[in-house]
This record gives structure tokens, C-alpha cells and sequence, in this order.
């Protein structure tokens, strides 16, 4: 075995990063142990009670005031006076009763100086009942909506048609997001268990009020119904957490919870910061062997998706949520990137013309709708149509690459630009019929088309289910891997490492009998056909086709994922593209939600994107050569 | 033989004529007056040439087509940002910003300059990725910087009800500086020419006295077509023709120091560099140029023009969008510079200006045609925007198509091999 390469700065600065990783994890396992046990309950119950003799003593004040302001407004009337007397003597009346509030302290009642037990008695009751009631409540919800996913799918699609439809003005920025399918509670009824549970919340506040009449004479019923959602809401609320009822509590208090109160409310963030921590100090003694294994980039970016997974889970985000849908858009992206890789291997660099082969399968898809084929008919029929429209394609595009050694990148980008407008008229004047595709006004196919009747979701949904949370779509995964497997056998075949001869050196293979051209050109076809399947499968899982200037950047996002992957310009290997794939889209779909928790209502994510997308093609350019000066 | 030469130059005009064909063809279609074309030309020409010329040097040193020129027109964006926030309005507030264009510019192309010297060869891809990387900083620092860590107190620069800069930036309230180039000078076509041929003259004659070389023929032969020139725009056809036009004299002045920066700079030490370098990297290295050098300072220079191409492109129209005013900057320069003749690795001048009249014509005329034609404006549009890139792939495609067959034919093969 050989010696680790280490520096003595390394050590240092990793053991330091250790240490308060340690200190950090220990008070972290602290709070959260403490909070398990009776401190944490006591806490709680202390703060909580504190907090409803706050809003019980305010009620108290003002079911005083009330009082004698009734009492002045009687008196006032009796003695014959006008409107305005009465209302003089009434305000006069309040403020009198509000000093001598103040001053016989009826509002305030400090903890130490009455007997806690049986009103901490009855609010333990209380939170009991509110408890069971709101599990209830949340399983009953949780069946409302599982009965009517189906709707609220359908609503999302309209609203995604309309939003897309809206911005019609062919901005480069794509939407990238999976809408949350969320069901309208609105139609949801209390079920009978419900009922009885909150009959007996209402029984267990009953006991709370007699407790707080003790405690404070001056507090009538009214007062006490009106304070009853005030005084619930704050004991407990439905998916209730520790920090969540803590916050509630303190902020209604205004108790000092002390530095163990804050540990145990931060006990979860500390825990997870220590993980972090510890998880740096091991990059930090390791940077030199995992530089040389995975380069910067892709250390910085996985580090960064720690990172995010980390900021998810102590932002209470639900990660198995996020997991799942960075496994769709693994999926989903998945063929589009496999399709970089032979263009790579076979020497025509990052084939950023990938949009001429996402536009044959764009043909296969509408072919499809216009010929009103569905579910999984209507996919392979597409998939074919898109094969052998992109062969075609592909073999030309092929031909023009082999004249143009060299200079491969810059020529794709822009001649895939070129086609992706020159469809744009195309999309306007192709003369199909589907009214699920044409503007309903005016000429043309709409901007994003729909495929909830073709093909949506069809390997999605293909023995999709669910572990642990996390949403498995087996169907896609399935077929992604079936793509993978198919390259890699043919990788592995004659003409598979012909051509990766060919593109390594092509001069070494033309002197070998390869035809370095003709490798060459089906490298690039094989890319382009694989295109052309991967927007089919980006389009089933996302749901909808975009047309237009849509397809323009997705050559880009392909190629950063396969270079995040590990890839180079010039070699790139299966694991690249899964691993790149998974990395990127992990990053893109962890980033929004952590962002958007952090700085509300901010597109930073988007900024993410294009930093993160278009600094690793940046970084593969610069190492690509030329780094001579003649 | 003369034949020969004819075909020749048609076909290294290839794109230039197609596009005079097809502007012909657009005009026809279009049903707009000649009138109302010319006016709405020379409003683009003044406000789009600056930015065009930027692209020259970089091509003469060998690196293309600075696709990168959106950072300058970010520089220009952030200078009028900053411009504005201290409240320096009308003619101050333009120089300003075009002062602070300088070390905004340069200080990034500095950068650009950097990267690209990493990545020979791959000049072009590389800076238009380097404008998408850019783009998502400025986007950084207009959304979350500005506004949140820098105070932004001029209440027209930020979002309404939340942080950051706003999507318009108007420059024509009275703290702005629209137009000022505009302003100040003013005058019809005919009284225009007489001024450009007559200072155009007086140049003509000064670098013919310092000339070495004094040729008395050509020199005759420019004066009198200048004089031609003259003569033609005081007829009154011409007059009537043009009759909607005013030419903002500070503007298209702007553009023609700069052609003349141009030229005289590539008679200098520096110029004849870059031509050095761009002719070949290794001789000239071995010639005991700085390569890398050169190559930083030609994208700096680039940068900086381009950010004051933008800054006169922003005050002529009023206003611009922060997060979209910069992003087709490289595109539609880039597209106008190779319509007028000029390949990656040749450009003058007069392919410039000529290629900017030429596209913007287009741009002008095509979106009428289309509809004209077919029935939906879309049509034009998208055909435009099909131009653009197609010019763009076509002139791209030509090039690499003619080192390659450099690189087959054996009598260059020692160059290319110099090359590689």
C-alpha cells in the first residue's frame, strides 16, 4: 500500500476541522437526546404554559375592562347623560381600568408564585387530545388525497399549459421545473373519527378553562371561546416537530429558554453541521488523492451536493421527496447525455449539435399525436420515427463534421442554432391537423404541446414504487440503464472500439486500417439517434414537447453533465454519464427548494444553473490544450 | 483572366452577395417606402456600428469572432447602473459611464483574455461560453450584491417590493442620459456628407503628405469620389429620399474615430503584433513576440469598445433590460461583421460597416416580408433570426472547410504543421 500524500497543513487544518466537528456533533446529540427525555418535555410544557398564561392573562385585562367600561357606560346612561358623556365616561373608564389592571396584576401571573400543577395537568390533557386529533386528521388527508391525485395532476397540466403558453416570446431560459402535484383540500370533509376526536379537544380546553379561571378570576367564558383557536394553535398543530412547537411556544412566551433550550432547539442543525464538518475534514486530508481521482470541479460540485442534502434536511425540506425527483430527472436526462458520449469517443468532441437530433424525435413525438397513438404504442412508434428521421440526419450531419476536423465545436453549436431557428418556421408552416397541437387562434403548433393522450408518464408509471419515501419509476430507470447497457455492449464490439481508436488517434488508426472517417461518421449518427430518443424520454417524464427555441441549450446541459460526470473533450466512459447525470440534476433539483428557503422568492437557482453548466464546459476547454504559446 | 478574378471574388463575397439578394427581395416585399427604410436604418446604424467594429482586432489577431463581447456590454450595463445610482445625469453622467467602462472592460478582458489563451483553437466556443458564464455572475451581481450587500438608494434602479436591480433600467428620466449623443449635433443627409467627405479629405491629404509612398493618382482618385459623393447627396432626388433622416453627427463621428483608431493602430508596433500573432502563433513567438500578451490586450481593447458600443447603444434607445439587453450582443455583431465579407480570420473596416448596413436592412425589412408573403410576421422573425446564426455556422463551416483542404494540399502542409 502506498503512502497517503498528505502535507503537515492538511493535517492540521483537518484535525482542527475534526475537533469542532466532535464538539459541534456532541452538543448536537445532546439537544436532541435532551430532548427525548424529561428536560426536553419539561421545557416545552414550561414554556407552553407560560405561554397560554400570557394570552390568558391579555384575556384577562380585557374581560376587565370590559367589565367596568360596561359598568361606566350604565352608569353614565343612568345619570341621563347625552352620547357624548357616555362615551367620555366609557373611554375614561378604560384607562382606569387598564392602570389598576396593571396595578393589581391581573394580567400577570408569574410561574413560581401559584401552584402549576393542576392547570399543567389539564394542558397536558389537552395537547394529548389535540395530538391524537390532528394524526387523525393528517391520515384522513393523506387518503383525501391519495383518492384524488388523478385531478390535481390534471389541474397542474393546465396550469403548465397556460403558464408555458403565456411566455411565448422564445426566451432562452428554460423551465426546468417538475410542478408539485398538489390535491385542493378545499372539497375535504371531517370524517366521523374526527369528529369524536375533536368533541373530546373541545372536553379536554373545557378542563384548560376552569384551571385558568382559578388562575384568573376576571376571565369570563366569552373571553375564553374567543381566545380557544389562539390557545390551541399554540399547544399543537397539525405535523407538529420539536423545533416547530418550540418556536410557537417561545414566540408566544417570551421566555428565556437558556443555552441548553437553545441546544436542544438547534440539536438537529448541530448533529447535521457536524456530519458536514466531518465530511470536510476527510476532503480536506484526502484533497490530493481525490484531486487526482476526480479532478476539482467534480470534487467541488459533490461536495456541494453533500452540502445541499445537508442544508435540505436542517431546512426540513423532505428529502426523500427531492431524491425521488432527482431520480426521475435522472431518468429523463439520462439518454440525452448517454448520446454525448459517442460523439466524444469518436473524436467530434462535445457534439453541442445535439438539437438536430432532438429535433427528429420532436417529429416522431407530434407523428404520434397527429396519428393519436397512445401509451406505450405511441412511444416506440415515436422513438422510431425519431430513429430513423436522425439516422438520416445524423449521417449528413456526420459527413459535414469529416470536413471539418478540428474545428468541430464552435461549427455544431452554431449549426445547430441555425436548424433549431430555421424548425421555427417549420413548427409554423408543417401542415398537421391535432388540435391538441395547433394554436387554437392563428397558424402553427403551440410552443409546448401536451402529451397527457400520447405518451405521458408511460415508463414513469412502468412498475413505479415506493421505498423508504422515495418514489422508485422503474420504467425509466429501467430503460436508461437499458441504453447504457446497449452502448456499453457496443463500446465493446469491433466497430465500438474501431471508433474509439479512431477519435483517441486517428492517425495511429488510419495507419492501422481503420477507416477513421467512417467511424467517425457513426459516431456522430449513433449521438444523434440517441438525441433523438432522449427527448422522447425527456418529454414522457416532463409530460410536455417543446418546440421552438426550446432545444436550443439542451446540447449545452448535456455536455456539462457528461463533464461533471468526469469526462473529458475527448474520453468519456458510461459511469461519466450516469454519475454526471445524477450529480448535475441532484445539484439542479436540491438547489431550488434549499435556495428558495434560504432567500425567498429569488431565481438564484437559475443563476446556479448556468454557473455551474457552463463553468465545467469552461474548465474541460481550458484543459483540452492549448495551453503552449505557439 | 479577368473572368477568373470575377469569379473569385464572388465567391469570397458569397454571404455579402446572398444577403444583397435577399435584402433586394425582402424590399420588394416588404411595401415599406424608401423614405421610411433609410430612416429607420440610420436610427440602427447609429446606435449598432460602434459595437460591430469592436470585433476587428480580435479577428486580426487571430482569435475569431469575439463571441466574449457580451461581457462588455455587461461592463457597459454596470457602469450605467452605478452611473445613475450617484445621480450624475446628461452629458456628465454618459462620460462617466464611458470612463468607468475602462477599467470595468479591461479588468474583465483581462480575464477573457486569460481563459482564452488556455484554450487555442477553441477562441470562438470558448467565448461564447464565457459570455453564458458571465452572464450568470452579472446576474449574481445585479440580483443578490447590488442592493443587498451594496446599497442601491436610487429607487428607480430596484424591484419594487423586493431586492435586487430592476428588469428595465430607464435612462430617459431627467437623472438619465438618453440621447445625449444625440443632442448634440444633429443635420440632414446632404449637409452630413459634405461634412464626412470633407473631413475625410483633409485625412486623406495629411497621410498623403506624411506618406512615403506619394502616389498622386490614387490619392486623385479617392478625392474625386469623394467629391461624387458630395455632389450626389446635394441632388434633390437624393434630398427627397432621404428626406426623414437625421444624422446624429457625434455618433457616427464616434464610428468613424474608431475606424480610424483602427487603421492607425495597425500600423503601429502593437498592430503589426497582432497581425503576427494572428498569421501564426509559432512564428511570431519565435520572432520574440509575446504571444500570450498580445493575444490579453487584443481581447481588453475588444472588451472595452464593446462596452462603449453598448453604452451608445443604451443611450440611443432610452432604456435597456438588465438581465437581457447584453445577450444577442455577440450574436447580431458577429452576424453583421460576417455579412459585410469578413471571415474569422480576415476583417476590415469596410466589411464592418458595410455588413452592419447590410443585416440591419434585413432586420428591418424581413418580419414585413414574411408577412407579406405568407401571411405571419413570425415567419420573418424567425427567418431573421435563422439568418443570424446561419451566417454565422455558413462563414464558420467555409473556414474550416478551407484549412482543411490547407491542410491536405502539400505545399502549405509546412505552415499548418508550424501550426499544430
Amino acid at each position: 500500500m502506498h503512502k497517503l500524500k498528505v502535507t503537515k497543513m492538511q493535517v492540521i487544518a483537518s484535525v482542527l476541522i475534526a475537533v469542532l466537528a466532535v464538539i459541534t456533533g456532541g452538543l448536537g446529540l445532546y439537544g436532541l437526546n435532551s430532548r427525548i427525555s424529561q428536560d426536553g418535555e419539561a421545557l416545552l410544557e414550561n414554556m407552553r404554559l407560560q405561554a397560554i398564561l400570557n394570552t390568558a392573562g391579555s384575556g384577562a385585562v380585557d374581560a376587565y375592562v370590559a367589565a367596568e367600561k360596561a359598568a361606566a357606560t350604565a352608569k353614565a346612561r343612568e345619570a341621563g347623560g347625552g352620547m357624548s358623556a357616555v362615551r367620555e365616561a366609557s373611554a375614561k373608564a378604560e384607562e382606569e381600568a387598564l392602570a389598576k389592571a396593571a396595578e393589581l396584576g391581573i394580567g400577570a401571573v408569574d410561574l413560581s408564585s401559584i401552584d402549576t400543577a393542576p392547570l399543567g395537568d389539564a394542558l397536558g390533557v389537552l395537547a394529548a387530545a389535540q395530538q391524537v386529533y390532528f394524526a387523525e386528521e393528517a391520515a384522513a388527508q393523506a387518503a383525501y388525497v391519495e383518492e384524488h391525485a388523478d385531478e390535481a395532476e390534471a389541474v397542474v397540466e393546465d396550469d403548465a399549459a397556460e403558464a408555458v403558453s403565456a411566455d411565448d416570446d422564445g426566451s432562452d431560459s428554460m423551465d426546468m421545473e417538475i410542478e408539485e402535484e398538489t390535491v385542493d383540500l378545499s372539497g375535504f370533509v371531517a370524517t366521523e373519527e374526527m369528529n369524536r376526536l375533536a368533541a373530546e379537544v373541545d372536553e379536554a380546553y373545557l378542563g384548560l378553562c376552569e384551571q385558568l379561571k382559578v388562575v384568573f378570576p376576571a376571565l369570563t367564558d366569552d373571553v375564553l371561546t374567543s381566545l380557544k383557536a389562539t390557545i390551541t394553535g399554540i399547544v399543537a398543530q397539525q405535523g407538529d416537530t420539536f423545533e416547530s412547537q418550540y418556536d410557537r411556544a417561545y414566540a408566544a412566551s417570551g421566555l428565556n429558554p437558556g443555552l441548553s433550550g437553545t441546544i436542544m432547539r438547534q440539536g438537529r442543525t448541530l448533529a447535521l453541521s457536524a456530519v458536514g464538518l466531518l465530511i470536510l475534514a476527510a476532503a480536506v486530508l484526502l484533497y490530493i488523492p481525490l484531486v487526482e481521482k476526480m479532478g476539482v470541479p467534480r470534487l467541488i460540485i459533490g461536495l456541494f451536493f453533500i452540502l445541499l442534502c445537508l442544508l435540505a434536511m436542517i431546512l426540513g425540506l423532505s428529502l426523500p421527496t427531492q431524491l425521488s425527483n432527482t431520480l426521475v430527472r435522472l431518468g429523463m436526462n439520462g439518454v440525452l447525455v448517454l448520446a454525448m458520449l459517442p460523439g466524444i469517443q469518436c473524436g467530434i468532441s462535445l457534439n453541442l449539435g445535439l438539437p438536430i437530433g432532438i429535433i427528429g424525435g420532436l417529429i416522431g413525438g407530434l407523428l404520434c399525436i397527429e396519428l393519436g397513438m397512445t401509451g406505450f404504442t405511441g412511444l416506440f412508434f415515436a422513438i422510431a420515427v425519431g430513429l430513423v428521421i436522425s439516422a438520416v440526419t445524423g449521417w449528413l450531419y456526420g459527413m459535414l463534421l469529416n470536413r471539418l476536423k478540428g474545428d468541430e465545436m464552435s461549427v455544431t453549436t452554431y449549426v445547430g442554432f441555425s436548424i433549431v431557428s430555421l424548425m421555427c418556421i417549420a413548427w409554423l408552416v408543417l401542415p398537421f391537423k391535432s388540435p391538441v397541437m395547433k394554436w387554437p387562434l392563428g397558424n402553427g403548433l403551440r410552443t409546448t404541446i401536451g402529451l397527457q393522450s400520447a405518451y405521458k408518464h408511460v415508463l414513469n408509471d412502468f412498475l413505479s414504487f415506493k421505498v423508504l419515501g422515495i418514489t422508485i419509476p422503474t420504467g425509466l430507470l429501467l430503460f436508461f440503464a437499458l441504453c447504457c447497457f446497449l452502448m456499453w455492449l457496443f463500446m465493446r464490439s469491433k466497430t465500438g472500439i474501431a471508433m474509439s481508436a479512431a477519435g483517441a488517434n486517428p492517425r495511429f488508426a488510419s495507419a492501422t486500417g481503420i477507416n477513421v472517417d467512417k467511424m467517425r461518421i457513426i459516431g456522430t449518427t449513433l449521438s444523434t439517434m440517441l438525441a433523438a430518443v432522449g427527448i422522447i424520454v425527456y418529454g414522457q417524464s416532463y409530460g410536455f414537447m417543446q418546440l421552438y427555441q426550446a432545444p436550443r441549450q439542451m446540447g449545452f446541459l448535456a455536455a456539462s453533465a457528461i463533464l461533471i460526470g468526469g469526462a473529458t473533450t475527448s474520453r468519456a466512459k458510461i459511469s461519466h454519464v450516469i454519475v454526471g447525470t445524477f450529480l448535475f440534476q441532484g445539484v439542479l433539483t436540491l438547489g431550488m427548494p434549499v435556495a428558495n428557503a434560504l432567500v425567498p422568492q429569488s431565481t438564484i437557482s437559475e443563476t446556479l444553473r448556468i454557473l455551474i453548466s457552463n463553468g465545467i464546459i469552461l474548465y474541460a476547454l481550458t484543459k483540452s490544450g492549448g495551453a503552449t504559446r505557439g | 483572366m479577368d473572368k477568373n478574378k470575377l469569379r473569385e471574388g464572388a465567391r469570397n463575397n458569397i454571404v455579402t452577395i446572398m444577403f444583397i439578394v435577399l435584402c433586394a427581395v425582402c424590399m420588394v416585399f416588404s411595401g415599406y417606402t424608401p423614405n421610411y427604410v433609410l430612416y429607420e436604418l440610420f436610427s440602427r446604424l447609429s446606435r449598432n456600428m460602434f459595437i460591430v467594429l469592436s470585433l476587428i482586432i480580435p479577428i486580426v489577431a487571430g482569435m475569431g469572432i469575439n463571441f466574449a463581447i457580451t461581457i462588455g456590454a455587461m461592463a457597459a450595463q454596470i457602469a450605467c447602473i452605478l452611473v445613475l445610482e450617484w445621480g450624475v445625469s446628461g452629458f456628465a453622467g454618459l462620460s462617466l459611464a464611458a470612463l468607468l467602462t475602462v477599467p470595468l472592460g479591461g479588468f474583465f478582458g483581462f480575464f477573457i483574455g486569460k481563459v482564452l489563451n488556455k484554450m487555442k483553437g477553441q477562441e470562438m466556443i470558448g467565448g461564447l461560453i464565457l459570455g453564458y458564464f458571465a452572464n450568470g455572475l452579472y446576474q449574481l451581481l445585479c440580483l443578490f450584491i447590488f442592493d443587498n450587500i451594496i446599497p442601491i438608494n436610487n429607487p428607480n434602479l430596484t424591484i419594487k417590493g423586493s431586492k435586487g436591480i430592476a428588469n428595465t433600467i430607464d435612462l430617459s428620466r431627467e437623472d438619465g442620459f438618453a440621447g445625449t449623443l444625440e443632442k448634440l449635433w444633429r443635420l440632414p443627409v446632404h449637409q452630413a456628407a459634405l461634412v464626412f467627405v470633407a473631413v475625410i479629405a483633409l485625412i486623406l491629404v495629411i497621410s498623403y503628405v506624411r506618406s512615403h509612398r506619394r502616389n498622386a493618382k490614387v490619392l486623385g482618385i479617392q478625392l474625386a469620389v469623394l467629391v461624387i459623393v458630395a455632389a450626389v447627396a446635394q441632388l434633390a432626388p437624393v434630398k427627397a429620399l432621404f428626406s426623414m433622416v437625421q444624422v446624429p453627427m457625434a455618433t457616427f463621428g464616434l464610428v468613424a474615430l474608431l475606424c480610424l483608431f483602427n487603421v492607425v493602430l495597425m500600423r503601429t508596433r502593437l498592430g503589426q503584433q497582432f497581425r503576427a500573432v494572428g498569421q501564426n502563433r509559432t512564428v511570431a513567438n519565435a520572432a520574440g513576440i509575446n504571444v500570450d500578451r498580445v493575444r490579453v490586450i487584443a481581447i481588453m481593447i475588444s472588451t472595452v469598445f464593446a462596452g462603449w458600443g453598448q453604452l451608445v447603444f443604451v443611450q440611443n434607445m432610452g432604456s435597456f433590460q438588465t438581465y437581457g439587453a447584453h445577450e444577442q450582443v455577440g450574436l447580431y455583431a458577429g452576424a453583421a461583421i460576417l455579412v459585410g465579407g469578413a471571415s474569422v480570420m480576415r476583417a476590415t473596416n469596410t466589411q464592418a460597416l458595410v455588413g452592419t448596413v447590410l443585416f440591419h436592412l434585413m432586420f428591418i425589412l424581413a418580419p414585413a416580408a414574411g408577412k407579406n408573403l405568407f401571411g405571419d410576421a413570425a415567419i420573418g422573425e424567425y427567418f431573421r433570426v435563422f439568418m443570424c446564426y446561419g451566417v454565422i455556422a455558413v462563414a464558420l463551416v467555409m473556414h474550416a472547410w478551407s484549412e482543411n483542404a490547407k491542410k491536405k494540399n502539400p505545399s502549405s502542409a509546412l505552415r499548418t504543421n508550424a501550426k499544430a
